[in-house]
């Protein structure tokens, strides 16, 4: 895209919504009546409007005068003289590197599982990133506005999408520090000079309000378009971008060639189980009864243990504090225990980084949308299905890259043709989430899941039953293990029940494992309905990850009802694609 | 699609979106509030669309928690000490000798990176005297930093007004 293009925010043909126009919702952005659909107007407008040597348009589009300079070779030593505001915002922001921002998805928030991004604009070189800017698109919320419509009208488009400018601190502290997410950050190969186009942009879209649409005109979407202005005919928007995944986004960088390095920020929770794990058993338990009672520290238990494992433990107790009172308001009490604790700190040796051994870059993980072809067995008819998942997810896909136990399904269909009978619906998920994470001494989530959609369940014969079912529970870590037990409702439409919705209760127990490129799931759900029904289904499946976009996975599942019961097996063969 | 998303955000980001500060201003040390959102609503809707309250910031003026409006949060150290949560994690880092907030707090007090490690170093020793108990405010804190810096022969230099 040209440079001038990408400065109106021309869309390429990217999205569906105002094809080959602006995607800026603001009247203000453009001098010419008809700029947002017509970039030759808007250029002619503009140069009308930026050529008077004390224009006040020029301390609005700084971006906009340097191109129209620099193509017709307008020659004025000091263009923003009368522009003090911009000389003085530019003064604060400057930078020599640019680098794009992931904070991963993490456990217990689905409105978090598909990531976010944002750009971070360094003044130096070195690792003190804590004062750079970091620049962010989002949705303009007011306050005041406080229901259930709002989300709706923030998925939807009801609200303003602006670019905003806060420190980066702010950012860690939200992501790393407050919701516990990961943080990747990927320094992208753009040189100062073309950072500066980008920052000149970055104030013409001050106040400057675009659409804001969760789905394809979102955080990332946007920054792609900042991207082609810093180096224009980077063809980052080419082709269709129907939902704009922000994983998508840095695989687009980085398979385009921008992304020069990458470094990986844990979160606060990462480095504390880094950490716990650096102690023994008994030790762990002294360290979480230390940040109740730092007085403990004058005990044998404690002094017994050499220098290097009380730091651990005293390090632990106190980040353990911080991390359960962080979100609350102050009290002198909990103050008092954390600061024994880093007076205590402050005595022994310091301990070694935590930092995880292995990390796995969300980017390397499998596409994010997927077919399948299976083959199988239902008591003794053969079977054979399609089927095809818009997003992300599940619990037994190929592992790398994504979080373990976390789950997030939308809009899979799969088709099943049978030896007796021509291709049926087999079931139509709408939406499936879950979120198992496991409890520990220290962190004790609650697991929890919930699905939609329609499915073939037993009600005399199999039928297509529309449900919505959701659990919650616990989980737990036994090394490859990961045991789950969870309390299930579930509301059912079918033909056969009486009753337009059936409620039932039930219970959802099972074990995840996990290694290397193997994982497997045992596991049974059962549910009693109100109208006296019952059924349950136990499964066994495994996935075989053959590479990074297909896996191999078998399952056997038998279903049960009141007075009878039926086994099933089949292989599967899934493909990921982006 | 998105309706269910949202009863099913709203099912499960209960756990986490209860955990919602309950308020009250001030900026001694340990004021750890998660500022500008209130109610589970809103920070779920801040959580989708990653949305920021009322006007957006642009660099110029930055939230800070009551004791340090001036604006000029990054140039000084005593701002960016003012800056929500900073304080402690400044304590932290002081405390062990290491970590990125000493690091962005030296950068902000205009020491140099040949400096850095023997301020940090000069930091850990003198902890108990900066930070000589759970009440001190932000002001009492760069006053102890300054008065630390002015007793070192490296560091003095650096000591601003």
């Amino acid at each position: 895209m040209p440079r001038w293009q990408a400065l109106l925010h021309i869309n390429p043909g990217a999205t569906l919504r105002d094809r080959h126009k602006s995607y800026v919702d603001d009247k203000h952005f453009f001098f010419a009546d008809n700029g947002a659909s017509d970039p030759q107007a808007e250029l002619q407008a503009s140069i009308k409007a930026l050529k008077p040597a004390d224009s006040p348009a020029r301390c609005r589009f700084p971006a906009r005068y340097r191109f129209i300079a620099g193509q017709l070779g307008w020659q004025d030593p000091a263009p923003f003289a009368q522009c003090p505001d911009y000389l003085q915002w530019r003064q604060a922001v400057h930078a020599k590197r640019a680098v794009l921002v992931f904070p991963a998805s993490y456990l217990n928030s689905p409105s978090s599982m598909f990531g976010h991004t944002l750009l971070r604009l360094d003044q130096g070189d070195d690792d003190a990133v804590w004062l750079s800017w970091a620049v962010n698109f989002g949705a303009v919320t007011t306050g005041k506005d406080n229901s259930l419509l709002y989300i709706y009208r923030g998925l939807a488009g009801g609200y303003p999408g602006r670019f905003n400018l806060v420190p980066y601190v702010k950012k860690i502290q939200e992501y790393s520090h407050m919701e516990n997410r990961d943080m990747w950050e990927y320094t992208l190969d753009l040189t100062p000079q073309q950072i500066d186009w980008m920052i000149d942009h970055l104030w013409e879209l001050k106040d400057i309000n675009f659409d804001y649409y969760f789905f394809d005109e979102n955080c990332s979407f946007r920054l792609l378009e900042l991207v082609e202005v810093a180096r224009p005919g980077a063809d980052l928007l080419d082709g269709l971008r129907l939902a704009e995944v922000p994983v998508n986004t840095v695989r687009t960088l980085d398979q385009k060639g921008f992304v020069t390095a990458r470094h990986y920020r844990p979160s606060k929770a990462v480095e504390m189980d880094v950490l716990r794990r650096r102690l023994s058993r008994d030790q762990q338990a002294l360290a979480r009864r230390l940040a109740d009672d730092p007085s403990l520290a004058n005990g044998d238990a404690f002094t017994s243990a050499s220098q290097g494992e009380q730091a651990i433990m005293a390090e632990l107790a106190y980040r353990y504090l911080r991390l359960i009172h962080r979100k609350e308001a102050r009290t002198e009490e909990v103050a008092g225990r954390s600061f024994a604790l880093l007076t205590l700190m402050n005595k022994l040796p310091a301990t070694e980084p935590p930092v995880p051994a292995h990390v796995e870059a969300p980017e390397k993980g499998h596409g994010t949308q997927m077919r399948a072809v299976a083959g199988g067995q239902h008591e003794s008819d053969d079977f054979g299905e399609l089927t095809y998942r818009f997003t992300y997810h599940d619990l037994l896909d190929n592992a790398y890259g994504f979080l373990r136990g976390a789950q997030i399904e939308g809009l899979g269909m799969t088709l099943r043709s049978t030896e007796s009978g021509a291709a049926k619906l087999q079931d139509l998920d709408v939406v499936s989430i879950r979120s198992l994470a496991p409890r520990d001494r220290f962190i004790k989530p609650i697991s929890w899941d919930v699905k939609g959609g329609i499915e073939r369940a037993w009600a005399g014969r199999y039928r297509l039953a529309r449900y919505v079912q959701g659990g919650a529970g616990a989980s737990w870590r036994l090394g490859a293990l990961q045991p789950y037990l969870l309390g299930s409702l579930r509301v059912e439409n079918n033909s056969e029940f009486s009753s337009f919705v059936t409620p039932g209760a039930g219970v959802e127990s099972g074990i995840l494992y996990h290694r290397g490129a193997w994982q497997g799931q045992l596991g049974t759900i059962g549910h009693y309905f109100t109208n006296g029904e019952y059924r349950y289904t136990s499964q066994l499946a495994v996935q075989w990850a053959l590479t990074r976009q297909q896996g191999l996975r078998a399952v056997f599942e038998r279903d049960d009802w009141q007075g009878g019961g039926e086994d099933e097996f089949k292989l599967q063969w899934r493909w990921y694609i982006d | 699609m998105k309706k269910i998303l949202i009863a099913a955000a709203l099912l499960g980001s209960s756990t986490t979106a209860f955990a919602v500060a309950p308020g009250g201003p001030g900026c001694g040390w340990g004021n750890m509030l998660f500022e500008g959102k209130s109610g589970m609503p809103m920070h779920l809707l801040a959580t989708i669309v990653n949305g920021t309250s009322g006007n957006a910031t642009f660099g110029m003026t930055t939230g800070t928690n009551g004791c340090d409006t001036s604006g000029s949060l990054t140039y000084s150290g005593q701002s960016l000490l003012a800056m929500n949560g900073v304080m402690e994690e400044v304590a932290q880092d002081m405390a062990t000798g290491q970590g990125e907030a000493l690091t962005a707090l030296s950068m902000s007090m205009g020491i140099p990176s040949q400096d850095r490690d023997h301020f940090n170093a000069v930091m850990h020793e003198n902890f108990a005297s900066i930070f000589p108990n759970q009440d001190v405010t932000a002001a009492d804190v760069m006053t102890h930093i300054n008065q630390v810096m002015q007793k070192d022969s490296t560091l003095s230099k650096y000591v601003t007004a």
